[in-house]
């Protein structure tokens, strides 16, 4: 009966309320936080968004325009459900949920900083309401929901469609899943994602970073034309095969490195590894021009490539949060999403170089003219990212500094007496073998 | 072969020992540098932070700064009234470029203006010269002036909507002698409870809903107010003393310690614990009060700096006890960071210079949720500047322009 009551006051008050005329402005941008936590068959949905974005609701106000908060419960509600309860879609098992239940609707102060966990935010809502006289201009207040949805297991798999694009021009979700073995994960959506699945499976969370590794490889002019300056003097398929394998080793190294927060954080770093990139393309293309021997290609190539990688891992940086609990995964399909674009850009640009060398311009000079003008392109690059990088300071030459500098060039002596104990040991292997061989003839 | 690989074998080692005796002696050079490093928080200049401004906006003398709960920047600054003529070449139709930014700004947290704001306008007497800005647990913004007839504080929303205006403008006139400048023929009245003078800075406190005030550049007091009504609860000049408004004279920093606050009070901010930490700038100390008064204890920072001094503002640390505090000092042109409990000075950083990391009249400083630092400049500063917290480390003493860390 009570229930009964509510739906039908709830119902009420949606009739009730204006359509949605503009009472306001739209904000220019908003930070909308939230925490879904599924239990039993109950999935808890605790929003807090700003009021200024719950427009078209009579928000009670008094004096120049403080938030009436003896007569605002009704607005307040009735702002929840309009704005966020029926906008924000949740799937179970590829399933919407149905309708939720508005548990709780309170005003809060912009300083509140209950919703910094589940726990906290919850609580929140059993906290006393804010006092009826409390100067709070309205449109600086926040407004905290709590919405309850009926599922058929805490284990399904859950996706939401926020939908929350209308509250503002830019709108950022901070949302934290809250599993209920303990596990956390924490989403940052920016506008409108479309349909996001909390926990994707492994070939969903693959099929979703191939196609992003083949988008941003053939978005990336600068990896296009480093490629481009690749396969211009080499064609043969055999030495190609070497070239590209040693570039993909190269930057899946760096890129796995850079996802396990392996490469340094430092500001001065990304526009370091957009200059060394810009530089890579203007090395390649003189390279070119000079007539250098590409046979042993691979090796520089593979120096270029550890560069590359970083330079992936700053683009993928934002979307590994929808990798779920499959990184690695995620990671390595990248990967395969760049080889398959590679190999798209190759299947083309191979035969095309053929034919204009064969009937357009002879090869050396097409050689010498298309590596010009890539080497002309990246060398404006690869001035303007580095100007960008001298406004970071140099570092003080001082004792700490060169102190720094020592332990780096031990890290790098291990390395290379790692690599030179590495390559006897190989040697001596193969020496080693080399008479049983002989014996078995 | 085996030759060749025993001497590659006997150079690696070889080169590594020696190495590795460097790093020991280095390691004893730097630690014999009579405690040449310490333990504190490191940062990291973003030189690209803000973005530029639209409009051929540029910033006159930035005199205010803080973050919001959405680690949103605002900053005020004196606009056109600061700018010379070529600064502003296109206000005075001269140019395209530049124009002063309206006084109130809003950054988001990618250096971003999102927002702009402030000038005079109707109910209100916006300052002759706008100085610190704050914004309150209820999303309020205050602003102080230190204008020679400044006397009040202005509340607006966020949106730049004027909320309340305590005290009136230029209420002290007549009553006192010109300054040395010959620019004011105010004085300061310390013990008016409905005025202020040449207010430096507003910090409100959550908890009991007061307003600190920085009183200021005319008066020598921190005043509470309760930040709804503007009513005046109480107020105290330094040790505690009631303040007392007689010129003192230019700072010594061999003579004892001045019993009043000199101009100006310069920052009144409330920490976690309850104390309130005010900046007696030309006496180039920080005085530490309970909230109701009380004299705690003081700390002096570069004391020999005279003229403007070296105590311009504070910000805590964001780790729950606020183990850190951040001292500004726009004489010096550096960043101090002194232990809270102790306020024992750690390291500083910052040097002058026009250069990212560099200073020129550092006036304000705020910090983010992240434990970042924004800091403004006045004078010919006119610049608004992100430090990256990059955790606690050891750093030099002195660390002079901030380096990049890795």
């Amino acid at each position: 009966m009570k229930a009964l009551f509510a739906t039908a006051f709830a119902i009420g008050l949606l009739i009730a309320a204006p359509a949605r005329t503009m009472a306001h402005e739209i904000p220019n941008a908003i930070v909308v936080q939230s925490f879904l936590k599924p239990d039993g068959q109950t999935l808890t949905f605790l929003v807090r968004v700003p009021l200024s974005a719950i427009r078209d609701v009579d928000v009670p106000q008094r004096g120049p325009g403080y938030l009436d908060l003896s007569r605002a419960d009704d607005a307040l509600r009735t702002g929840a459900i309009v704005w966020i309860a029926r906008e924000v879609a949740l799937y179970e098992e590829g399933r919407r949920l149905a309708d939720p239940r508005l548990v709780a609707a309170r005003a809060s102060l912009p300083s509140d900083r209950s919703f910094q966990s589940y726990e906290t935010a919850r609580a929140h809502f059993a906290d006393p309401r804010l006092p009826d006289d409390i100067d709070l201009y309205w449109e600086q207040g926040l407004l905290d929901i709590w919405l309850e949805y009926g599922i058929q297991s805490d284990q399904s798999r859950l996706a939401i469609n926020p939908g929350l694009r209308p509250l503002a021009q830019r709108v950022t979700i901070g949302l934290q899943l809250l599993f209920p073995d303990g596990r956390e994960r924490a989403f940052q959506l920016h506008d409108d994602p479309g349909l996001v699945q909390l926990d994707p499976r492994w070939h969903q969370a693959a099929a979703d970073f191939v196609r992003s590794g083949f988008n941003h490889i053939l978005d990336g002019i600068d990896h296009l034309l480093f490629l481009l300056c690749l396969v211009i003097p080499i064609r043969r398929m055999r030495t190609l095969i070497a070239v590209i394998t040693s570039f993909t080793v190269a930057h899946s190294v760096t890129l796995i490195a850079s996802a396990y927060d392996l490469a340094p954080g430092a500001l001065w770093f990304p526009p370091l590894v957009e200059t060394l990139i810009a530089t890579s393309i203007v090395y390649m293309a003189l390279e070119n021009i000079v007539g250098a021997r590409v046979v042993r290609r691979w090796v520089i190539t593979f120096a270029f490539g550890l560069v590359h990688g970083f330079g992936f891992s700053f683009a993928l940086r934002d979307t590994l949060q929808f990798a779920g609990s499959h990184l690695l995964t995620a990671l390595l399909s990248f990967n395969v999403g760049v080889e398959l674009g590679q190999l798209l850009v190759l299947v083309i640009v191979v035969p095309a170089l053929n034919l204009m060398f064969r009937y357009v311009v002879a090869e050396r000079m097409g050689t010498i003219i298309l590596s010009a003008l890539v080497a002309h392109t990246a060398w404006h690059w690869m001035t303007d990212r580095g100007a960008q990088l001298l406004q970071f300071p140099w570092p003080a030459f001082d004792l700490l500094f060169v102190l720094s500098l020592v332990r780096w060039a031990m890290v790098m002596l291990a390395l290379a007496a790692a690599v030179w104990v590495g390559r006897l040991l190989v040697r001596s292997l193969r020496q080693g073998a080399k008479p049983r061989a002989e014996a078995e003839v | 072969m085996r030759k060749r690989n025993a001497l590659i074998g006997a150079i690696l080692v070889i080169g590594f020992g020696l190495l590795a005796a460097t790093d020991r002696v280095l390691q004893q050079r730097v630690e014999a540098q009579g405690g040449g490093t310490v333990r504190a928080p490191r940062f990291e200049v973003d030189p690209f932070w803000p973005k530029p401004l639209p409009n051929h906006w540029i910033l006159g003398s930035a005199i205010g700064v803080w973050v919001d709960e959405r680690d949103h920047v605002w900053i005020i600054h004196r606009s056109s009234a600061t700018l010379d003529n070529n600064e502003k070449a296109a206000e005075l139709k001269n140019a395209e470029c530049c124009a002063g930014a309206p006084p109130v700004l809003e950054f988001d947290a990618n250096g971003t203006l999102v927002q702009s704001w402030g000038g005079p306008g109707q109910g209100y007497e916006w300052p002759q010269s706008n100085h610190g800005i704050f914004l309150d647990h209820k999303g309020n913004v205050w602003i102080g002036g230190n204008g020679a007839g400044d006397s009040h504080i202005l509340k607006f929303t966020r949106n730049g909507k004027f909320l309340a205006q305590y005290g009136k403008a230029g209420v002290h006139k007549g009553k006192g002698p010109t300054n040395a400048e010959g620019v004011s023929t105010f004085a300061g009245d310390s013990n008016d409870q409905q005025n202020f003078g040449r207010v430096a800075k507003i910090f409100v406190d959550p908890r009991d809903n007061e307003a600190y005030v920085a009183d200021g550049y005319l008066n020598k007091r921190v005043a509470v107010l309760d930040a709804d009504t503007g009513k005046m609860k109480r107020y105290w000049g330094a040790y505690g003393n009631k303040p007392d408004d007689r010129n003192a004279g230019p700072y010594d920093p061999n003579a004892p310690p001045a019993q009043q606050f000199r101009n100006p009070v310069h920052c009144a901010d409330v920490s976690v614990d309850n104390l309130v930490y005010v900046c007696d700038r030309v006496n180039d100390r920080l005085q530490v009060f309970t909230k109701d008064g009380k004299f705690v204890k003081e700390s002096f920072i570069m004391k020999q700096t005279k003229a403007s001094g070296s105590v311009w503002d504070v910000a805590f640390s964001r780790d729950p006890k606020q183990t850190y505090i951040f001292v500004l000092d726009g004489m010096n042109n550096r960043v101090h960071i002194l232990l809270r409990d102790s306020l024992e000075l750690l390291t500083s950083f910052g040097d002058g210079g026009r250069q990212p990391g560099q200073f020129f009249g550092v006036h304000s400083v705020a910090i983010d949720s992240k434990g970042n630092l924004y800091t403004t400049e006045t004078w010919e500063g006119k610049r608004l500047q992100k430090f990256v917290f990059r955790g606690i480390g050891t750093v030099p003493r002195q660390q002079g322009t901030i380096r990049p860390g890795t």
